[in-house]
């Protein structure tokens, strides 16, 4: 890849910096939601805990622990939207018809997004969970978790941009985001580490990208990690690689029905 | 010279969805069915256009126009036909034309709407991998002709729509295409807006030899931006020349509006239909091929003495609507 080709996607991501610097409210409302919501958890966590339920064995590691998956799932840009009203409004005839890769312009933008939105959901989330938990993790664990959250978040970022894809066809991609955000909740381990699921479910999830996105890099906040950093790195490649191929099929699919049969 | 714009024989049709059934029954059965029909949008469509030339494009609505555009642009595939812009084959080569093109969808944007118009020229400019300096030099210099001064400055949002689409034709001239595509770019624009929106692009493309493609149902912007019009219907062509000879060959029949010491005049010639008539003016539709002017005049002044006259063509909305009538009933008989 050439630098002039590197600069052109960066301009990408430059640009969404910009707006989301300049267009603060929706930031702002994730860091509320944040903050809340580890609040009423961490609440709920020591009720279970006094209430001598097994679940909650470590109130407080469970605190951290939905502070590391609300930060992946809070920092990841919501790209499917942003394409399907593009593709609602035909404004994607602009993007289709420029000398640059829609996906990785899509993609670029959305990891711009992502780069103003981590650090500041990383600080609030390590705050309220050490503000309501009144300990921290080990560095070590910390160290570890930061660049998979980051990385889960891009891959997170990835698969929204193939739901938003979807709007080709289907013109409005929500209830396919809905399935999927209900699968991530179960089979992802969004409030629950996964090692406290049935069996059979962590089995299924292990078929999917979910564990990888969330209970995988959240787990290192644990006692006892779920996955090892290696084992972790590998899932990392093996989904990434399925995710670049399946985006990639999805839009060849939704370009050549765009050149065939208009839109 | 080769042409900047070719087209032989292009034909494109499309399978859609056959309208939905009434009934909850129909509905239930559409669920589970998909009836599809093939239309044909454009239908052995040929043209060509010279560098530097300036063409409307025009036909009623459905006739094939955007397709067309869709397909010279490169984000159609034909289903038959050639089509050549600037010596390329836009379904092929669409990256390679990307640089030497400009569109213009009057309806859609490529401004991003929360941000000023700069930061999306400062992308632009990246994204058609621009000199820096010399992107920064053009943009002053379309900022000065097209006046945006402070407006670049200024959220999308918050611009008007004839700023905004002064904005829009800006973004696609930045990297100096060689041809500019507009498809409806004075739609919903008040009438000083499409005035300085025409002006803009007919000396524009004077100044700097841009070829022109434009599409509209204003006879407006035919009419003060280009010379050339191609009519298409049903996906056909049905008229391709200059705009004057457009006006020959369908007018047939001129206004003439007569001032004068009567009160009205009463006129009955052969192709002479009164269109008003009272208080001193009177005004006519004249089918000058059944009776010359000057016999309608020579009739005026043996009834009162004449003050004033005025004669015109009839408007070019009424020739175009003619065109698209005739075409209709053409293909009714056929």
């Amino acid at each position: 890849m050439t630098a002039v080709v590197l600069t052109k996607y960066a301009a990408f991501s430059r640009i969404s910096v910009v707006l989301a610097s300049r267009e603060r409210g929706e930031l702002y409302g994730r860091v509320a939601f944040f903050a809340v919501i580890l609040g009423v958890f961490s609440s709920l966590w020591h009720a279970v805990a006094e209430a001598g339920m097994p679940v909650a064995a470590d109130p407080k590691a469970l605190v951290w622990y939905l502070a590391a998956t609300e930060w992946i799932v809070l920092s990841a840009p919501s790209i499917h939207l942003d394409i399907q009203d593009a593709i609602r409004r035909g404004d994607v005839v602009y993007r289709l018809g420029q000398p640059a890769s829609y996906l990785l312009a899509e993609f670029a933008a959305s990891l711009g997004l992502l780069a103003v939105r981590a650090p500041l959901l990383g600080v609030t989330g390590f705050v309220c969970a050490l503000a309501f938990t009144g300990s921290v993790p080990p560095l070590q664990a910390l160290a570890i978790l930061v660049p998979f959250a980051l990385l889960a978040a891009a891959l997170m970022t990835a698969l929204y941009l193939s739901i938003g894809l979807l709007a080709f066809w289907l013109q409005d991609v929500s209830p396919v985001y809905w399935v999927w955000q209900k699968l991530m909740f179960v089979l992802g381990g969004l409030m629950l580490p996964l090692q406290l699921y049935p069996e059979f479910v962590q089995r299924i999830a292990a078929f999917t990208p979910f564990p990888v996105l969330l209970s995988g890099p959240a787990s290192f906040v644990l006692p006892v990690a779920s996955v090892s950093p290696a084992t972790l790195a590998r899932d990392f490649v093996i989904w990434s690689s399925a995710t670049a191929l399946i985006v990639r099929w999805i839009f060849a699919r939704a370009t050549r029905a765009l050149t065939v049969n208009g839109g | 010279m080769q042409p900047a714009v070719e087209l032989h024989q292009v034909s494109k049709s499309f399978r859609v969805r056959r309208a939905r059934r009434a009934g909850v029954g129909a509905c239930i059965r559409d669920l589970f069915t998909r009836q599809m029909d093939t239309v044909l949008a454009v239908d052995q469509l040929s043209f060509s256009i010279a560098p530097g030339e300036r063409v409307a494009f025009i036909g009623p609505n459905g006739a094939g126009k955007s397709t067309t555009l869709k397909m010279l642009a490169g984000i159609l595939q034909p289903d038959s036909g050639d089509v050549r812009v600037l010596g390329l084959v836009p379904s092929r080569q669409r990256r390679q034309l990307a640089f030497q093109i400009g569109t213009v969808f009057g309806q859609r944007s490529q401004l991003w709407y929360q941000l000023p118009p700069r930061d999306t020229f400062e992308l632009l400019g990246r994204v058609y991998e621009i000199d820096q300096r010399e992107h920064r030099r053009r943009i002053e210099a379309l900022l000065a002709v097209f006046e945006l001064g402070k407006l670049i400055d200024t959220p999308v949002r918050h611009l008007s729509l004839g700023e905004r689409m002064r904005c829009e034709i800006v973004a696609s001239l930045l990297h100096s295409p060689r041809m500019l595509f507009l498809d409806e770019p004075t739609i919903g624009l008040d009438v000083s807006a499409k005035a300085m929106i025409r002006e803009l692009l007919r000396t524009e493309s004077e100044r700097e030899r841009v070829t022109l493609l434009l599409t509209s149902h204003d006879t407006g912007d035919m009419e003060r931006v280009c010379r050339r019009v191609i009519v298409i219907h049903r996906g056909q062509l049905l008229w391709n020349g200059s705009i004057t000879a457009l006006r020959r060959g369908y007018l047939k029949t001129k206004r003439v509006t007569l001032w004068s010491e009567a009160d009205h005049l009463e006129l009955r010639l052969p192709g002479v239909r009164v269109l008003s008539s009272g208080a001193y003016r009177t005004e006519l539709e004249v089918a000058v091929e059944i009776t010359p002017l000057g016999q309608v005049v020579d009739a005026a002044v043996r009834q009162a003495a004449i003050r004033d006259m005025a004669i015109e063509d009839a408007p070019l909305d009424e020739v175009i609507r003619d065109l698209y009538a005739n075409a209709e009933r053409r293909s009714a008989t056929s």
